[in-house]
């Protein structure tokens, strides 16, 4: 390190640098390290250990993330999905910080004493206090309104930093997806570069979203080696590589480099409308068909037993719980619960006759503690490629787009921490925040959920 | 909506419940979004006041300077939580002035509560004359005449307490009450879930 580096490095002790890589699955990295596609993240590898790891139930970003950040389950921190509901109302709602209800990982080390800069983590806004920077990710409805301390916003704003890609004309063409992804991947590098080499930080973290959006949008290409997106998604990673690499020369000795994705993906073989599935079961009946996608779940009729949130998230409406629920609790919910579970199963997909799901959760096989009662009362574990969908209304049980190609899967999360060797044993994301808490010789608070493999 | 700052001063004698309430309140003010700082006796009296001792004086000039402190921190906005036994009514009075946006909390216990508790084991040592000037015992301690907020730590459970200081200052407009703690106004939450959405995510 030189002299100008070390005037800049006023901290002591340990410190963390963690790339998250939304959505990179464990196996696809090692294939691209084993097809030589990833020179900078097979050297790495050799270096420390890169680790398959399972993610949540269900496998969307705001609960892995959600638990990574504060190593305890759902049950405890209250995240259960990117949309949920009041029960008592049924007003929907997207679960934010404010509805985490368990302390994150820069949260306590920012009581340690520790500086911290986090950036772009899904379900940080809005930003809560910490000590050092905090940037909203892609639930912020503006850059203004997701950066602490606000006055930092300038900076951002100087290195034309950006929340995310826009969607919209990701899905207007495969093309303008690429293009999209890029710039922004373009942003965010180089504010990760400013933030690693200008700021002040024991932990530094910066999310990368643009992989997870890259995959949902063109992961089929990818698999199927089209002539023109194939090579397009091969060149995106080779970018993702070279800033490992950069990111792993700019570190010193006391800098541990950890890089995790959050879950795997694979390509869409069909859409499954879970809803759909309940009403031709006759559990689920609409008010109005179609129904009004402004009453939102006002429209399911009150004789209704059952409906379901986005992904795989089935609730049954109890009475006393949910809004004019009908399900009387105990034994009438608890036969009815197995009745859909079973049922669920059982269910095909019409065209090929393949099951679609491989598990039915009870909640309390997953998850446990204070916030419980806000979780759904079932959760249907799909198998690979099949997506299961929480639109309220659809005519047909399943679809194959060709907009949204990707979908994510439950094994195939990683964790890369770099000179330690971690034990090769079943673990998740529970276990990343003691980890990292462990690497910053921080005392890890009473009562996670997750274990240090260190 | 702009964060307002105020100073929660919370007075009580030792043993009170004061520093794990303010405890409670920190997280609580925190998981809302708020900017919060803790002023505690037991840690500025390590720092800041290390020289002084509990005469009337000392505990006098103790107070005046954590008062400025608070002050600068609460006219930035910042939500302040000060636990301090605080004993002489004119010194909080002071206070008060100085900061403007103030909530007094008088954290109550009977002093056999306090007896029976004795956490530092302080009142058995106060009670057998090897402590000088101990609040309560050798000392006098004075009682708020018109608290915004009283709490009874040996009637009522932590939440109880946190409940009724959250529910004073949502009523004072220092934090969001749970109708305006939505962190989208409604054209963000419906362009958030539209992004969702085109996302697949819906």
């Amino acid at each position: 390190m030189g002299f100008l580096d070390k005037l800049r490095s006023k901290r002591q002790g340990q410190r963390v640098v963690f790339i998250g890589l939304d959505g990179t699955p464990y196996t696809f990295l090692k294939r691209l390290i084993d097809e030589g596609r990833a020179p900078n993240a097979a050297r790495l590898a050799e270096q420390g250990s890169l680790l398959r790891m399972e993610s949540t139930w269900p496998w969307v970003s705001s609960v892995a993330w959600s638990t990574m950040m504060t190593g305890v389950n759902p049950g405890r921190h209250n995240i259960y999905g990117f949309i949920d509901r009041d029960p008592a109302t049924y007003k929907q709602f997207i679960p934010t910080s404010r509805n985490m209800q368990a302390k994150t990982l820069w949260e306590v080390l920012s009581d340690a004493g520790k500086r911290v800069v986090v950036v772009n983590v899904p379900v940080t806004y809005p930003p809560r206090q910490v000590n050092g920077i905090l940037v909203g990710g892609f639930l912020s409805p503006s850059l203004e309104k997701a950066v602490h301390p606000p006055a930092y916003l300038a900076t951002l704003q100087s290195l034309g930093y950006i929340v995310d890609a826009d969607p919209w004309k990701a899905r207007e063409s495969k093309d303008l997806a690429i293009q999209e992804v890029n710039a922004v991947l373009d942003a965010r590098i180089r504010t990760l570069y400013h933030l690693l080499e200008r700021e002040e930080w024991d932990y530094l973290h910066v999310h990368i979203m643009e992989t997870d959006r890259l995959h949902h949008f063109l992961w089929q290409q990818m698999e199927e080696d089209h002539p023109t997106y194939g090579p397009a998604f091969y060149d995106f990673y080779q970018r993702i590589d070279d800033m490992l690499g950069q990111v792993a020369g700019k570190l010193d000795g006391n800098t541990t480099l950890v890089w995790m994705s959050d879950h795997g993906f694979c390509t869409v073989k069909r859409e499954v409308y879970v809803n759909r599935w309940l009403m031709d079961k006759g559990w689920l009946r609409l008010r109005n068909v179609p129904p009004d996608r402004k009453k939102g779940l006002d429209e399911i009729d009150p004789s209704s037993v059952a409906y379901s949130l986005d992904p795989g998230r089935v609730v049954i409406r109890l009475r006393g719980r949910e809004k004019d629920g009908c399900v009387a609790p105990g034994a009438e919910y608890e036969a009815l619960r197995d009745e859909i579970a079973t049922a669920a199963l059982q269910l095909q997909d019409p065209d090929s006759g393949e099951l679609i799901f491989q598990r039915a959760f009870k909640r309390e096989e997953l998850y446990h503690g204070p916030y419980l009662e806000q979780a759904a009362d079932l959760i249907l574990a799909p198998y690979d490629g099949y997506d299961p969908k929480g639109t309220l209304y659809k005519e047909n049980l399943t679809f194959k787009g060709d907009e949204l190609v990707g979908m994510h899967t439950h094994h195939d999360a990683m964790l890369y921490v770099r000179g330690r060797t971690l034990p090769q044993t079943r673990f998740s994301v529970l276990d990343v925040m003691p980890t990292i808490l462990d690497l910053l010789e921080v005392p890890a608070p009473a009562g996670l959920d997750g274990h240090s493999l260190l | 909506m702009e964060q307002k700052g105020v100073t929660v001063w919370f007075t009580g004698m030792s043993g009170a419940g004061k520093t794990a309430l303010a405890i409670r309140l920190e997280e609580e003010l925190r998981k809302r979004g708020l900017r919060v700082e803790r002023l505690d006796g037991d840690i500025v009296r390590k720092g800041l006041t290390r020289d002084l001792g509990f005469s009337k004086e000392d505990r006098d000039m103790n107070i005046e300077r954590v008062t400025f402190v608070a002050k600068l921190l609460t006219r930035n906005g910042v939500a302040v939580l000060a636990s301090f036994i605080s004993p002489y009514r004119a010194a909080r009075a002071r206070a008060r002035q100085e900061i403007g946006n103030f909530v007094e909390v008088f954290c109550y216990a009977s002093l056999d509560t306090l007896v029976e508790r004795d956490v530092k084991g302080l009142y058995k040592k106060a009670l057998a004359g090897e402590i000088e000037n101990f609040t309560g015992v050798s000392d006098p301690y004075e009682e708020p005449e018109s608290p915004e907020v009283t709490i009874d730590s040996g009637t009522e459970t932590i939440e109880e307490s946190l409940g009724k200081i959250l529910a004073k200052l949502e009523e004072l407009g220092y934090v969001p009450t749970s109708e305006d703690d939505s962190a989208y106004t409604e054209d963000e939450e419906a362009e958030i879930e539209a992004r969702l959405a085109a996302l697949g995510y819906l």
